[in-house]
């Protein structure tokens, strides 16, 4: 039997085989044997989250444009295929043409959260890739990018190379570089040395890391004759409207998450919230020109048939010409019956309006995240939201015709006291009065509030870097305190977890190297999806944790000093350690930075040329 | 006008359920650019029925999708916009244009040719039974429903069976009252063999309805007196 019959025969014993089947319409299946580079991109979870992956979306695009590469998808197996494809000794492989991963010249994964690092290394060792890089004298080169290659510590024993930044523009360098090196005949390592000139490469093993005593990070500098950069730079693409833009898309045949197109109005937010890694890494805010927009919008409902527009970025509401937008893309699609919809979470934007013409062709529920319960806490992470904000959103949804809405908040942010915990309590209790307030004829009937409270994880390249993330015992007394406030407001419902998986990824969010070892002892004891609360096993990774001697404490729970060296001190993300620290100091006075709209901030984009015109 | 489009599930998208291959239909009818007739209603979509469901895991060359038409269209435009919003493996095979007043496709169908290939040891026994179920005057088996399951006779729902190079190739009926689906067919055959019903492979040949001489007709070339 060929591979792909291989992998028939397991399709028959699988949960949901459409995840592994590929022959979707839209997918790209090219001639190996014509292009030079071939380009396995893995998305470290399952199909439909995958998916619905932007990134991978515009990634996808761009390399098949070009006629000398070509780019396959790879989604981690669930545990039910992975287990099977063992058994049966089936190698990773790719859904466009069933080849094997390890045959691929590249394999690109991107890192959208610390909890899919375990699904690396399962992925790596399904395809019969050595999971270490200096055990491997063959096959695809393995590269990372994605937000949490911002800090790739952990994962650098694993991977070939880092890219940072915007991928448009680097995917395309580095495969430059692949067909330059294969050319050359020369060995693996000069591939290393030749990307390392990108300036958004990073090469870790051309890095030395030293400690102090105490565990902290002493230095982190490139070796002797590796000519590698002493910082690595983000790469940034400054002209949106000009950057490489899909206008086919693949549309599954199961149900994936975000099933509909996915247009990104802008990229980067200038609100600056002092505990979004988002907010600060895809720095500055670049549009994308309405025109477009518009155009891109015609040609993705041609090609795909959906009939639904999701309006993407980080804050939606800012886009300079939102209205308009909105209303040009309700008056365009209406008659085509494709509904254009905003994921609203933002409370103080000119959202009111927005709404008016969105709801015309589609009522979504009203999302907002006030993200802390008091206005001094609020004041301390930067959201520049206020309680006439929601007050106001709220009415006017409710006057519109909406009756749920879903807060979102988190619990552990620096300084919060239990006043800031009631205070979530409060402001569920305030949305409910805004609801009774209308009279009974002008709102709709069935008032449903959900209050989501996560657990605060500080992340690197925010001025909460510094901060410590609270331990369990007292997220559990809050999150306890907040329950029964809540349970004494009728028609709220409280959505909380335990914070297990949330130390975890604090752990990985500001790790170092030493973490790798953590990291595959916990795959080897069986620990992958652990971002999947059914997954997780917290049991298996505090044993990994023992076993190799690492105290997790360390990264999750330890206020750091202003002066230590972090992990990632080699990376420029763009905005300034100088920024980020006097952001962390204003943070612990409770006071505010203006929304950089308003006024330069000085976050240290402009040292990139071309940023922030 | 509306448009009996005769296409074909290879082998690669077995899995797909019915469920999201209507999904998958509305997408794709969208994207043909035809002047689609669209449902009232809050959420509207395109009018349009499949005749037959078919199984998840079994391929066919001979599913048919009943699509209303806002305005006339030529079967060339159809056939050509049709082809290019399916993928390979969903292949088109032709279409044909009928008026409003023409049956819905759905509710000519009175059988359905099928070609059922059982694989493993018991294949053997279970194609050697055919010739007893065609000899006997009842077959009882069980089929299962929605209420749960009830023992109904086989023999009178399989219209022909004829086996050909380790493949039964079977006529049965596919009726709302009247329904044989190859795998209860098997289990029947098993019983008979008295061996555990084998893993097949189910290929849809075609789909029949009725002549008023009680003949059947590929659904395609189906004609109202």
């Amino acid at each position: 039997m060929n591979l792909s019959e291989r992998i028939d025969a397991l399709l028959e014993r699988v949960e949901k085989p459409v995840r592994y089947m590929g022959g979707e319409y839209g997918a790209v299946v090219k001639d190996p044997s014509a292009v030079d580079v071939r380009y396995a991109f893995l998305f470290p979870d399952t199909y439909e989250v995958g998916m619905s992956h932007l990134g991978m979306k515009i990634l996808y695009h761009t390399i098949n444009a070009r006629e000398d590469a070509l780019c396959e998808r790879v989604f981690s197996p669930w545990v039910d295929m992975a287990a099977l494809m063992r058994a049966e000794n089936v190698p990773l492989f790719t859904l466009e043409s069933r080849a094997p991963v390890r045959e691929f010249d590249l394999l690109g994964i991107t890192l959208q959260y610390e909890m899919s690092f375990t699904n690396i290394l399962e992925a790596l060792d399904l395809a019969g890739i050595p999971l270490r890089r200096e055990a491997r004298d063959s096959g695809p080169f393995v590269i990372c990018g994605g937000p949490c290659a911002f800090n790739p510590e952990p994962l650098a024993p694993f991977v070939d190379f880092f890219v940072l930044g915007d991928g448009e523009v680097s995917t395309h360098q580095t495969i430059d570089a692949y067909r330059e090196w294969k050319a050359s005949g020369l060995p693996r390592a000069e591939y290393l040395r030749m990307v390392s000139k990108i300036p958004c490469v990073y090469v870790p093993s051309f890095y030395d890391v030293e400690y102090h005593a105490d565990g902290t990070v002493s230095s982190i500098v490139p070796k002797e004759g590796s000519g590698a950069p002493e910082m690595v730079c983000k790469a940034l693409v400054n002209d949106l409207t000009h950057a490489d833009y899909p206008e086919k898309l693949i549309v599954p045949y199961g149900e994936v998450v975000h099933n509909r197109i996915m247009l990104e109005i802008f990229r980067g937010c200038t609100r600056g919230c002092r505990f979004c890694q988002a907010g600060m890494i895809y720095r500055p805010v670049r549009e994308r020109s309405m025109d477009r927009l518009l155009e891109l919008a015609e040609k993705l409902v041609s090609a795909t048939g959906y009939d639904e527009i999701s309006l993407m970025s980080l804050s939606s509401g800012d886009y300079s010409c939102l209205p308009e937008l909105a209303r040009e893309m309700v008056r365009r699609f209406a008659e085509r019956r494709v509904k254009i919809s905003l994921p609203s979470q933002r409370i103080d934007s000119v959202l009111t309006d927005t709404l008016r013409e969105t709801q015309k062709v589609r009522k979504t529920a009203l999302t907002l995240a006030p993200e802390a319960g008091t206005q001094r806490l609020r004041d301390v992470i930067n959201k520049g939201v206020t309680e006439e904000d929601l007050v106001r959103s709220v009415t006017d949804a409710f006057e519109q015709g909406w009756s749920a809405v879903k807060l979102y908040f988190m619990i552990g942010l620096p300084t919060e006291t239990d006043e800031d915990v009631l205070g979530i309590a409060r402001l569920a209790g305030l949305v409910r009065s805004c609801y009774l307030s209308l009279p009974k004829e002008k709102r709709a009937p069935g008032l449903r509030i959900t209050v989501s409270a996560s657990v605060f994880v500080p992340k690197n390249f925010t001025p909460f870097q510094w901060a410590a993330q609270l331990g369990n015992g007292e997220v559990v007394r809050r999150q306890q305190l907040l329950k029964r406030e809540l349970s004494k407001i009728k028609g709220v419902e409280f959505k909380y977890h335990a914070m297990d998986l949330s130390y975890i990824e604090a752990v990985f969010a500001r790790g170092d190297r030493r973490l790798a070892d953590v990291l595959e002892r916990a795959w080897r004891l069986g620990c992958r999806f652990d971002g999947w609360s059914d997954q997780f096993r917290y049991d298996l990774w505090r044993q990994a944790f023992a076993d190799c001697g690492v105290e997790p404490d360390f990264y999750a729970c330890r206020e750091r000093p202003e002066d230590e060296i972090f992990p990632w001190e080699h990376l420029d993300a763009g905005v300034s350690k100088e920024f980020l620290l006097r952001e962390w100091k204003k943070a612990l006075h409770a006071e505010r930075t203006q929304d950089c709209r308003k006024g330069c901030v000085g976050c240290g984009m402009r040292r990139y040329e071309g940023a922030c015109r | 006008m509306r448009t009996l489009l005769r296409f074909g599930k290879n082998s690669r998208l077995r899995f797909v359920s019915h469920l999201d291959l209507q999904r998958f239909f509305q997408r794709a009818l969208n994207r043909t650019g035809l002047p689609i007739a669209f449902s009232q209603g809050f959420n509207p979509h395109p009018v349009m029925s499949f005749a037959s469901a078919l199984a998840m895991g079994w391929t066919s060359e001979y599913e048919v999708l009943d699509v209303k038409l806002a305005a006339p269209m030529g079967r060339g435009r159809v056939e050509e916009a049709m082809r290019a919003a399916l993928p390979e493996d969903l292949p088109v095979f032709g279409a044909r244009m009928v008026d409003d007043r023409f049956p819905a496709a759905m509710s000519l169908v009175r059988c359905a040719d099928y070609c059922i290939t059982p694989e493993g040891a018991e294949a053997d026994a279970v194609l050697a039974a055919v010739e007893r179920f065609l000899a006997a005057e009842s077959v009882m088996g069980v089929r299962k429903t929605k209420s749960g399951e009830r023992g109904i006779d086989l023999r009178p729902l399989a219209r022909s069976l004829k086996v050909r190079e380790g493949s039964l190739y079977a006529r049965l009926m596919l009726t709302e009252r009247d329904t044989l689906k190859p795998d209860v067919l098997l289990a029947g055959l098993a019983g008979l063999a008295g061996v555990e019903a084998p893993r097949a492979r189910v290929h849809r040949l075609c789909l029949l309805g009725e002549n008023a001489a009680g003949e059947a007709v590929p659904l395609m070339e189906w004609k109202d007196l």
